[in-house]
């Protein structure tokens, strides 16, 4: 995986633009990693034993730990000068050791809001049981100020 | 209809009524009467290096202080989606399967005891929605305050009546200024769909 460096022009960017898409492959020590990150300690998230006696086959993924991926599939497409604005996720399946979860998305809108291009970008994240999480979000991107000729 | 049903009938409708009552005079309220949950520590690079190495997330500006320093922030940002991270409760380790996966002490939300208690036990995370007002920066120091914004009426979904609970957590910085806000709702639901 390549560093991100170059941040996306917002000129260019249009609606229908796919994202492209992030593919996570889900053990049990990512999601550890990302409960105990986002200092979310509930013993369903890293002790199977205890995650069995609630009902689950697993540990499974948090939900910061959602919110944690969908900022990085959006900064990994759009770069580093990115604000992400907004974010909302609709959950839904939840996330075991030995999924594959897949985000896609794609441009479904494009606004200004005085020096900074907005993009609405709608996506999803779909495992071996069906969608994980679906949502929307707005990023901003800095636009350059046109030069006069 | 008999004396009898009329004054059954009246009676259902008084407690549903006193129900729904109770219900909505939590709506407004903050969950927690001990003020604002504060950051136990400000935002710091440690906690952001150990987040994005977790997620494995490289965007430069959340580590590289020269990348940072040339990006539009201008220096080392806070991932946006760790806005949550910095002022959730430190866990006491000790006790927490005990205490039914809570990381602390804790006392029951009452809309959920409320809600409990007239059955719908079950409970399902349904969306969760964050509004960024700004980045922050190593040293902000992160306060939350988290009030009940409303409870649906009962709806019947897949999994059975039930009502979304929906909070709001509006974050400030330590000068008081609004740095993001968070939705959470979540369904509290009568499992099986049996009736009431």
């Amino acid at each position: 995986m390549s560093d991100v460096v170059q941040s996306m022009d917002w000129r260019t960017v249009a609606v229908g633009d796919e994202l492209p898409a992030m593919v996570i492959d889900v053990t049990a020590t990512r999601i550890v990693a990302g409960a105990i990150a986002s200092r979310d300690f509930m013993p369903v998230h890293h002790d199977r034993a205890y995650a069995q006696s609630q009902g689950a086959p697993d540990v499974f993924m948090n939900i910061l730990s959602d919110t944690g991926y969908c900022s990085r599939f959006l900064t990994d497409w759009a770069g580093p000068d990115t604000m992400v604005r907004r974010l909302a996720i609709r959950l839904g399946v939840p996330v075991f050791p030995g999924h594959t979860l897949t985000y896609t998305g794609q441009v479904v809108g494009l606004s200004r809001d005085s020096d900074e291009g907005l993009v609405d970008v709608a996506f999803r994240a779909l495992n071996e049981l069906g969608e994980h999480v679906s949502g929307t979000a707005t990023i901003g991107l800095p636009v350059p100020q046109e030069s006069s000729p | 209809m008999t004396h009898a049903r009329v004054l059954k009938y009246g009676l259902a409708a008084m407690e549903a009524d006193s129900f729904e009552n109770r219900l909505a005079a939590l709506v407004g309220q903050p969950i927690s009467a001990a003020g604002p949950t504060t950051s136990p520590d400000p935002v710091n690079q440690p906690m952001i290096r150990h987040w994005a190495a977790a997620f494995e997330d490289r965007n430069p500006v959340y580590v590289d202080a020269d990348a940072a320093a040339r990006s539009r922030f201008g220096e080392i940002v806070a991932p946006p989606l760790m806005l949550q991270t910095w002022t959730m409760a430190t866990p006491q380790i000790t006790g927490i399967a005990e205490r039914g996966g809570s990381p602390v002490e804790g006392t029951r939300a009452a809309v959920l005891t409320l809600l409990d208690d007239a059955g719908f036990v079950g409970t399902l995370a349904s969306n969760s929605e964050f509004e960024i007002v700004r980045y922050l920066k190593l040293g902000d120091e992160v306060s939350a305050t988290t009030v009940l914004e409303s409870v649906s009426p009962e709806k019947q979904t897949r999994l059975g009546a039930g009502h979304f609970v929906t909070w709001v957590t509006t974050y400030t910085d330590a000068a008081g200024a609004v740095v993001g806000r968070q939705r959470f709702r979540i369904l509290k639901f009568r499992p099986g769909g049996a009736p009431a």
